[in-house]
């Protein structure tokens, strides 16, 4: 036995130095170098030590409670748009009999599409004045916002796209379960009267619940996080309307070039991600660490 | 099971094998990708490459080639806008990246370059600096030491159309008076137009108020002075113009330097406050409805001031982390000699940086203007605060400006709260900022 | 056929064409005259041009950023799957003090906001002269590239059935020479999934990407794109044609290898 620990532990070791160095000790340097004061345009100031006061500046920052709300705005909308979307996406595609290689194909393309691709896509089909989506709007009688330049409106398309990217995603996540759940019982629900609503709720829905759920965490994620669609699709804008926590963090270190103040915000959105990653670990329990089947 | 297994035994191994040929094959490639671009001769020049500018800039730094043969130039354009060209080269320059070698700044960036350690200081080359115009040379020094060298000198002028009246304004009144009599009389649209937009050239337009009034940014013990009675009057009558007289179309307060020039040239404006560089372009018949018909002159004073220019143009700097500090200043010298610059007089336009330049025939043939009336403009020019939070400095300012202009706050509010948050700007960095 | 299979067949046929449409119109606009870009749209297209194609590889030299992407998602997926190989192996069949805890680690690191470690890398990469080079980017990647292929190659390994590492084991042979003569074959199609996945996020990445190079010679495809300026206005047809090149790559692979991607992502994900 003690040979198969040594083993196991050199097998092991390489990898995990590799990600504790590149991953976990540049995680201890942020949280160190968010108790100071670091300005790289003025490096005369040097680095002094000022404990929690970048904190208490981003707390009380206005702008930084907007990212936090447009966050958990985003986050909120398109995880359920997603989850529903995936759900019903999954529910279709499952019954196909036939041209499952071509549909699988489809759906995952929009997922393995660069992030970039899909924002600027969806960004020229809202395009004002001309776009795609304007242009029908127009022939349809009805009028259309400046997307880019309305503080709300430009949501839409935001959302839009990442819903359109991301939904396959949970569909494929979804699937998988579906296809793991026993015909027989869907059979026997059929023969005892219940109709396809209530097969729905009463035999998917809880038989589907860990896949459900690995969704629901995987999407949350990745929503907080969010930086690409809109760093490309709207910068942030119009002003900083759209800029969620991620870009605002962005900003303050590799524009602003004030490393310890982003160096608090990035524990922040480290602590949120933290927090909620941790109660996945819980929830999922210990069933998916060591591999017993749930 | 193990019969089988050893039956493929030559697969296996192969099999076994490809995590470590895929290990070389990453650090060779990793190493490849490490060692290139490492010639130590190459000089990259980073500047403004648009139109007649990329020509000369072309043909000077072939030139230097020719004359250096062991140094070859390369030429980076930057975009044109000036703070998209501001923000790419603080993200080079910040990442301590040894390309560009020479970078062309705009005048307000040297001292936050300098005081920031990524230019170098020139006074080690014993750079002749007495050649050239002391303002601009005083601009470029930070903490006493020299960091750049003026390459052109831009100036804020009135232009005046010489077809609606027989001589410019003297004053700011006459101004007013000349502007109102062309709309009423003449039937032009716009009697003025100036850059009214939320950027910096907003603060230039502001400065030559400001001065004619007898204000300043700063006063001379470097403390903010934006909430002086002469800074409000400028404002307002800023304002006023706009929305009170009325002759100052209030699109200028989205109008940048284009935007202005185009309205004059179409013959819709009887002034214009803008830089040299239009003075070409509105001459060419072809394109303007006005050559021929117009001059520039400075811009008025009006109670209590003096006629002020707005100082700008662009300097030459040496990136410190540079892999050849010695090829890097021998560029710029030969882009400082009298010749080159003349040749930048004659395809751009720009005003050489060489007080003498302006006595000789060649520049006057140069310009489209007279020599002796630029440098007097040039000489009554007046710097932006030369500090290193310039950038952010002037953000609040525009800001401020812009809420007066579009009329969300009064001037003198506007410039109490500007005038505050400036100040706790300067303090928070610790400087104070040189006149 | 009966009206519910109908529907079914329909409720395909139209989410498909959802997924796909942006798709369609951006490939279409791509070979669309800039002039009638935004013109009167029209489902098949009137005009078709290779204009934005040639100024793509041509004036814009948009094989760099092709080849900046390969070699970092390349070398990228090659380190992190040698080296991971090693350590899912271990995590998944080996019985040591501390495992659980290891896999809880891994997966907690895989969940990292990239954002929050930007700054150190950025820093760090600065101090080692490496912000714009292939290593400097293919260090950052290693963060999420490593937790990816170890989840993706422990649920891989879980999956082979346990009793012919105890037959090898019971004829004599040691742990390693089990692993390299019977698991590493079986796990071969496991490794090819793990392998493009990570290769697939490689190349999808933007953040480390715009923070770690300064200039068009390292630009990966995501940033050259992000950043097509134009001088006066934007170039929407070049954008659109580097976009459909950007995703030629990914569209192949996903052609070529869904079964496996699918079989990867829920084999990370659902079961464990």
């Amino acid at each position: 036995m003690r040979s198969e620990e040594r083993l196991g532990w050199a097998l092991s070791l390489p990898g995990l130095a590799v990600i504790s160095a590149i991953a976990v000790f540049p995680i201890g340097w942020t949280a160190w170098e968010s108790l100071h004061v670091h300005d790289l345009r003025m490096p005369w100031l040097g680095r002094p030590f000022v404990g929690l006061a970048n904190y208490a500046e981003a707390l009380s920052s206005p702008r930084f409670w907007d990212a936090m709300a447009h966050t958990a705005v985003f986050t909120a909308v398109t995880v359920t748009v997603e989850l529903i979307g995936g759900l019903f996406l999954a529910l279709i595609v499952d019954r196909i009999s036939r041209g499952r290689d071509l549909v699988r194909t489809t759906v995952l393309l929009p997922w393995a599409i660069p992030t970039v691709v899909v924002a600027l896509v969806w960004r020229f089909l809202f395009e004002n004045p001309a776009g795609l989506v304007n242009a029908v709007l127009f022939r349809l009688g009805m009028s259309s916002p400046t997307w880019f330049a309305d503080a709300t409106a430009a949501w839409v398309p935001l959302m839009l796209a990442d819903a359109w990217k991301m939904t396959p995603f949970v569909a494929v996540l979804l699937l998988a379960g579906l296809q793991s759940i026993d015909r027989s019982l869907y059979e026997a629900a059929r023969i005892d009267g219940a109709g396809w609503g209530r097969q729905l709720t009463a035999l998917t829905l809880p038989l589907l619940r860990p896949a459900l759920l690995v969704a629901f965490i995987f999407r949350t994620l990745d929503a907080i996080r969010v930086f690409d669609v809109i760093y490309v699709m709207t910068g942030g804008g119009p002003g900083t309307a759209t800029e969620p926590i991620a870009l605002l963090t962005f900003s303050m270190l590799l524009q602003n070039l004030r490393f310890g103040f982003g160096a608090a915000l990035s524990m922040i959105v480290f602590a949120v991600t933290f927090v909620l990653a941790v109660v996945f670990i819980r929830v999922l329990g210990r069933d998916a660490l060591t591999g017993r089947v749930a | 099971m193990l019969r089988a297994a050893s039956r493929r035994l030559v697969a296996v191994d192969a099999a076994a094998h490809r995590p470590w040929v895929a290990i070389v094959f990453a650090i060779a490639a990793l190493s490849a990708g490490c060692g290139a671009g490492q010639d130590p001769h190459v000089l990259m020049f980073a500047g403004s490459a648009v139109g007649a500018e990329a020509d000369a800039i072309r043909g000077q730094l072939n030139r230097f080639h020719a004359m250096h043969p062991s140094i070859r130039v390369e030429l980076r354009a930057t975009p044109d806008a000036a703070d998209q060209r501001h923000q790419l080269y603080v993200q080079w320059l910040n990442a301590h990246a040894p390309d560009p070698d020479v970078l062309q700044l705009d005048v307000v960036w040297t001292p936050e370059f300098a005081a920031a350690g990524w230019i170098l200081d020139l006074d080690q080359f014993h750079a002749p600096t007495s050649d050239f115009f002391p303002a601009a040379v005083a601009a470029n020094r930070w903490n006493g030491v020299l960091y750049a060298l003026p390459w052109f000198i831009d100036v804020g002028m009135l232009y005046w159309r010489t077809d609606l009246m027989s001589h410019p304004p003297a004053t700011i009144d006459d101004l007013q008076r000349l502007a109102t009599v062309a709309i009423e009389q003449h039937g032009v649209p716009f009697g003025l137009v100036w850059q009214g937009a939320r950027y910096e050239g907003l603060v230039t337009v502001f400065l030559e108020y400001l001065g004619a009034f007898g204000g300043a940014i700063l006063d001379t013990d470097g403390r903010v002075a934006l909430n002086s009675n002469a800074a409000v009057t400028a404002l307002t009558t800023m304002r006023d113009e706009i929305h009170v007289d009325r002759i100052v179309p209030p699109a200028v307060l989205t109008w940048q330097e284009e935007q202005v020039r185009f309205a004059f040239q179409n013959g819709q404006a009887a002034f214009m406050r803008n830089w040299p560089y239009a003075f070409t372009l509105l001459q060419d018949a072809s394109q303007s409805r006005v050559a021929g018909r117009f001059r520039v002159a400075s811009m008025p004073a009006g109670a209590g001031g003096a006629p002020t220019s707005a100082l700008g143009g662009s300097v030459l700097a040496i990136n410190a982390y540079t892999g050849d500090r010695d090829a890097a200043y021998r560029l710029i010298d030969y882009l400082l000699q009298p010749e080159q610059l003349l040749e930048r007089a004659r395809v751009v336009g720009q005003y050489p940086p060489r007080p003498t330049l302006y006595d000789t025939p060649a520049l006057a043939e140069a310009l489209p203007i007279a020599p002796h009336d630029a440098r007097d403009i040039i000489d009554r020019a007046v710097a932006r605060p030369v500090t290193p939070v310039y950038t952010e400095l002037s953000e609040i300012l525009q800001i401020a400006l812009h809420r007066a202009l579009t009329n969300q706050q009064e001037p003198r509010a506007a410039l109490e709260e500007a005038a505050a948050s400036i100040q706790a700007l300067l303090d928070k960095a610790g400087l104070s900022a040189e006149r | 056929m009966n009206v519910s299979r109908l529907l079914r067949v329909l409720g395909v046929v139209t989410v498909l064409a959802i997924l796909l449409f942006p798709l369609y119109w951006m490939v279409t606009s791509s070979f669309t005259p800039e002039a009638r870009i935004f013109g009167e749209p029209s489902v098949i297209p009137r005009t078709v041009v290779l204009d934005h194609y040639r100024a793509l590889f041509g004036g814009r030299d948009f094989w760099r950023p092709i080849r900046n992407s390969l070699v970092v998602a390349g070398a990228t997926t090659a380190v992190s799957v040698g080296l991971g190989v090693l350590c899912a192996y271990a995590l998944a069949r080996l019985q040591f003090r501390g495992k659980t805890v290891m896999l809880a680690f891994i997966l907690g690191v895989s969940m990292f906001p990239q954002i929050s470690i930007v700054s150190p890398l950025y820093l760090l990469l600065r101090e080692l002269r490496l912000i714009n080079t292939y290593p400097g980017l293919v260090l950052p990647y290693l963060t999420f590239a490593m937790p990816l292929t170890i989840w993706l190659l422990v649920g891989f390994f879980r999956q082979l059935p346990a009793e012919l590492e105890e037959a090898a084991l019971m004829d004599g042979a040691g742990r390693l020479r089990t692993l390299r003569e019977i698991i590493l074959p079986l796990a071969w199609p496991g490794l090819a999934t793990a392998a493009i996945l990570t290769f697939l996020y490689c190349w999808n990445e933007f953040l480390f990407a715009l923070s770690f190079t300064l200039g068009p010679e390292r630009y990966t495809v995501p940033v050259a794109i992000a950043l097509f300026r134009g001088q006066y206005q934007v170039p929407w047809g070049e954008i659109l044609a580097a976009a459909v090149v950007a995703t030629l790559p990914v569209a192949l692979l996903v052609l070529v290898a869904q079964r496996r991607i699918v079989a990867g992502l829920t084999a990370g994900a659902v079961k464990g």
